[in-house]
C-alpha cells in the first residue's frame, strides 16, 4: 500500500529575479512499511523533498499525498494535525525542548493530541518503553544539554516514534554524530522499522548509510535519477544481518 | 495545557537574564503606574477635600443669565449676574432630597476708598458667616480679632489682603477693639512701621456694571486666613450679607432687582414712600444710598431673619451646594437643572469645577499631566517588554520550530508564550503594585509640604498626601494586564510566524 505518492512536484523559490527550483518535477512513491533513504550530493533537493513529504513545507506544483490526503489541499490546522498524528520528525541537529528532561521529550508529542488522547498512565509507559528500546532508561530525568550527541538523536527517535506515526522522517540523522554512533544510530532505526512496520525515510548523502535501506530514491538537481529496492545488502560494520 | 505551563516556566527559569530584565521592566511600570495613580487619586482627593468641602460645595447654583460659569476666579470687576425670582431656586433646592446641604452668597469685587484719597481694591463674598463656616468644615481661621457672629455686621480680611493694603497704600488695618498686633506684622510693615496708617474700618463701594453702589463704612473684625488653598482664596474677604447687599445697592429680593416696574420705579422717587416699597415680595434697586432705605433694610432684615434663620429669602448672585454624594456630581447638575427649568426658577446649575475656572483649569492640566507621564511610562514600558520578547521569540526559532513540527499547533505557542509573559507580570508587576502600595503610607508619613501654588494643585493641598483606594490598585492591576497584553501581542505573532521550516532552516 503506498503510504507515500508524489506526482510531478516542483518546488521553486524565487531568489531576486530570479527562480531557484529546488525539485523539477519529482515521480515518486514509498510502499508501508518502506525504510527508504534519499540520497544526493548537497544542494540536490532530498531536504526539500523531506519537507515537503513532512507537511512543513508545500510544493509550488504537483500533488503529494501522505496516508492518503493531498496535503496540497490541506490548512495550516490539518497540517499540523498529520505531523501529528501521523508523521515523526528526527531532525539533523535533534532540536530536543532544552528544559525538559528526556522523558518529557519524549512524552510532549502525545500531550498535544487532542483525539484519541492517551492517558497521563499511557503515556508515561508508551514514552519509557520506547526510551527502554533506544537504550536510554538510566537518562530518562536528564536534561538534553546532559547528554551526548548519540543519547539526544536517540531521543529524538524515541520521540518521533511515540505517537506511532505512519511515517518517521530523518533529514542526515547521522550529519552530526560521529560514524560509529551514527552506525548505531541507523541499525537502531533499522530495528524499530522492523519490529513497528513503521516507514522510514531518510536523507543522506553518505553512502555508507545505504546499507542500511530497503529502498533508494538518488535526487542530483532536483529530479530523480534513480529509485530502485536494494535487494541484497551487506552486513553493517556492527554485524547487522544481510537481507532480501 | 499542563505542558506548556512547565514549558513556560522552566523557560523563565532557563533565561534568568532575559526574565529578569523584563520583571525589572514590569516591577518599575507597575511601581510608578501605582505612585502615580496614587498621587492623581491623592491630588483628586485634596482638591475635593480642600475645595469642595471648604470652598464651593459639589454644585455651584447661578443666574440663567450668567453667561460663564466661572464665577469665582473671574477677571476683577466682572459682575456676576443677580439670580432672580430667588425664592424659586430656593424652593427647588430645597425639595432636592439628594442635597446634603447649600448656601447662598453673594461674590462681588468693590472698591476701598480712604480718607487719604487712595483708591483700592477687594474681593468680597457676602455671607451669612456662622453658616458658611459651618458648612465648609471651619475652613476660616482666625488670625486677629473675631470672626463674625450670627446676623453681626463686619468684615473679615484675609491675612494676604492685609499686607497688600499695606504694600499699596502704607495702611495696616486691624479689628476694631482689638490692640495692634505687632507681631503679625508683615516684615514691610516692620521696616515702614513709621509710615503706617492703621484702620479699623473701611469704605467699601461695590464695583457693578449693573446696578448703582454706595459706598458703606464697615467694621474690620478680624484678621483671617483659610486653613487650606490659602494662596487661591486669599483674594476673598468675607463680608457679612446685609453690608454686601447695602455696598452693591441689592436691597433686597433678586427678581425685582432686575426687573423693576415703571410704577415702582416712580415710588423710588418718592422718598416719603420708600418704607411702602418693601414687602416680602419686592426688591428695590435704588438710586441713591438714603438713610431711609438703611432703615428700610434693617427692619426686612430682622423680619426676614426671624422667619428663616439659616438661609434669607433676598439677593444673591450664588449658591453653594453639597451633596450626599459626591461622586454624582455631573448627573446631580442635571436633576438640577431639570428641576430649575421645571419650576421656572432662573438658575442653572454648574459643577464646582467649572465654577472655579482657570484654578480647575490648572488643576485638570497638572492632572493630565501626570496621567500622560503614568501613561508614557505605560507605553515605554510596553515597547521595551515587546522588544525583548520579540528578541526572545526569534532566539528560540529552533525550539518554537521543531514544537510546530511534531505537532504543536499555534495556539499551543500563543498559550506558551502569554503564560511566561503573565508570569512575569503577575510576580514582578505584582511586587511593584505591593511595593508602590507599601509606599504610599510611607510618602503620606513623611509630611512633604508644598511651597508654590502649583505644587500645592499637585499635592491637592499642602502636604504630600497619595492616596490608594481599592479602585486605584485595581486601576494599576489593569494598566499592568494591559501592558502585558499589548507587549505580548508582536511577540506572540512573531512566535506564530515561525515555521517547522524555520527551524530546519536554522540547522
Amino acid at each position: 500500500m503506498r503510504i507515500i505518492e508524489m506526482k510531478n512536484v516542483r518546488k521553486d523559490y524565487p531568489l531576486g529575479e530570479t527562480t531557484v527550483s529546488a525539485l523539477k518535477g519529482v515521480d515518486f512513491s514509498v510502499d508501508e512499511g518502506d525504510l527508504l533513504s534519499v540520497v544526493g550530493p548537497s544542494g540536490s533537493g532530498k531536504t526539500t523533498l523531506l519537507n515537503i513529504i513532512g507537511c512543513i513545507d508545500k510544493p509550488s506544483s504537483g500533488e503529494v499525498d501522505i496516508a492518503g490526503q493531498n496535503i496540497t489541499l490541506l490548512d495550516d490546522n490539518a497540517l499540523t494535525d498529520l505531523r501529528l498524528y501521523t508523521v515523526g520528525f528526527i531532525f539533523q541537529t535533534f532540536n530536543l525542548i532544552p528544559v525538559l528532561d528526556v522523558l518529557e521529550n519524549v512524552e510532549f508529542p502525545l500531550l498535544l493530541m487532542k483525539e484519541n488522547a492517551p492517558s497521563k498512565k499511557e503515556i508515561k509507559e508508551r514514552a519509557e518503553h520506547l526510551l527502554a528500546e533506544v537504550g536510554l532508561t538510566a537518562q530518562l530525568h536528564q536534561r538534553p544539554a546532559e547528554l551526548s550527541g548519540g543519547q539526544r538523536q536517540r531521543v529524538a527517535i524515541a520521540r518521533a516514534l511515540v505517537t506511532n506515526p505512519k511515517i518517521v522522517l530523518a533529514d542526515e540523522p547521522t550529519a552530526n554524530l560521529d560514524s560509529d554512533t551514527g552506525h548505531k544510530i541507523l541499525e537502531l532505526m533499522r530495528k524499530l522499522n522492523e519490529e513497528h512496520k513503521t516507514t522510514f525515510v531518510f536523507s543522506t548523502h553518505d553512502p555508507d548509510v545505504l546499507q542500511y535501506a530497503r529502498h533508494v530514491v538518488k535526487i542530483r538537481d532536483g529530479l530523480i535519477v534513480e529509485d530502485a529496492p536494494i535487494l541484497e545488502r551487506k552486513r553493517s560494520k556492527t554485524g547487522a544481518k544481510s537481507k532480501k | 495545557m499542563k505542558i506548556a505551563f512547565v514549558i513556560a516556566l522552566r523557560n523563565l527559569m532557563r533565561h534568568k537574564g532575559k526574565s529578569f530584565v523584563i520583571g525589572a521592566i514590569l516591577f518599575m511600570g507597575a511601581l510608578i503606574m501605582t505612585l502615580g495613580n496614587a498621587v492623581i487619586s491623592g491630588m483628586n482627593r485634596g482638591l475635593s477635600e480642600n475645595i469642595v468641602e471648604r470652598f464651593t460645595g459639589h454644585v455651584v447654583v447661578i443666574s440663567e443669565a450668567q453667561e460663564s460659569a466661572n464665577i469665582l476666579f473671574i477677571p476683577m470687576g466682572k459682575d456676576i449676574a443677580l439670580i432672580k425670582d430667588f425664592a424659586k431656586v430656593q424652593k427647588v433646592l430645597s425639595e432636592q432630597t439628594y442635597l446634603a446641604s447649600y448656601l447662598p452668597a453673594a461674590r462681588g469685587f468693590s472698591f476701598v476708598l480712604t480718607e487719604e484719597g487712595d483708591v483700592d481694591f477687594a474681593m468680597l463674598l457676602g455671607v451669612d458667616f456662622p453658616e458658611y463656616n459651618k458648612m465648609f468644615r471651619e475652613n476660616v481661621k482666625l488670625v486677629e480679632g473675631k470672626l463674625l457672629d450670627k446676623q453681626e455686621r463686619g468684615m473679615l480680611i484675609s491675612q494676604n489682603r492685609r499686607v497688600r493694603f499695606f504694600n499699596d497704600q502704607n495702611i495696616w488695618v486691624k479689628p476694631i477693639g482689638f490692640p495692634l498686633d505687632e507681631k503679625n506684622f508683615s516684615d514691610e510693615a516692620k521696616k515702614y512701621r513709621e509710615k503706617m496708617i492703621v484702620k479699623d474700618s473701611l469704605v467699601l463701594m461695590g464695583a457693578s456694571g449693573d446696578s448703582t453702589a454706595s459706598d458703606v463704612r464697615t467694621d474690620i473684625k478680624g484678621i483671617m486666613r483659610y486653613e487650606f488653598l490659602d494662596d487661591y482664596w486669599k483674594f476673598f474677604n468675607i463680608l457679612d450679607i446685609e453690608t454686601f447687599r447695602e455696598c452693591f445697592q441689592w436691597v433686597t429680593n433678586a427678581d425685582a432687582a432686575a426687573n423693576l416696574s415703571k410704577d415702582t420705579k416712580n415710588l423710588i422717587a418718592r422718598e416719603e414712600n420708600l418704607d411702602a416699597l418693601f414687602n416680602d415680595s419686592t426688591v428695590v434697586a435704588a438710586k441713591s444710598g438714603k438713610a431711609e432705605i438703611s432703615t428700610s433694610l434693617k427692619k426686612l432684615k430682622d423680619k426676614s431673619s426671624v422667619a428663616k434663620p439659616n438661609t434669607d429669602a433676598g439677593a444673591y448672585n450664588v449658591v453653594f451646594v453639597k451633596l450626599k454624594e459626591s461622586g454624582k456630581i455631573q448627573e446631580r447638575v442635571k436633576d438640577l437643572n431639570a428641576a430649575f427649568k421645571a419650576a421656572g426658577a432662573p438658575a442653572r446649575a454648574v459643577t464646582w469645577q467649572a465654577a472655579i475656572g482657570q484654578l480647575g483649569d490648572m488643576a485638570g492640566i497638572i492632572r493630565g499631566a501626570l496621567t500622560g507621564f503614568v501613561l508614557f511610562i505605560f507605553f515605554v514600558a510596553v515597547i521595551i517588554i515587546m522588544n525583548t520578547l520579540s528578541m526572545a521569540a526569534l532566539e528560540r526559532t529552533a525550539e518554537l520550530g521543531m514544537m510546530r513540527a511534531v505537532g504543536a499547533p499555534k495556539r499551543f505557542v500563543t498559550v506558551m508564550f502569554l503564560i511566561e509573559t503573565a508570569s512575569l507580570a503577575v510576580i514582578f508587576g505584582g511586587l511593584g503594585i505591593l511595593v508602590g502600595a507599601a509606599s504610599v503610607p510611607i510618602l503620606k508619613a513623611m509630611h512633604i509640604t508644598a511651597d508654590n501654588n502649583i505644587l500645592q494643585l499637585l499635592f491637592g493641598g499642602k502636604t504630600f498626601a497619595p492616596y490608594l483606594g481599592v479602585t486605584d490598585i485595581l486601576v494599576g492591576v489593569i494598566e499592568l494586564v494591559l501592558v502585558t497584553g499589548f507587549a505580548s501581542v508582536y511577540p506572540i505573532v512573531v512566535a506564530q510566524r515561525i515555521t517547522p521550516l524555520d527551524a530546519i532552516s536554522r540547522d
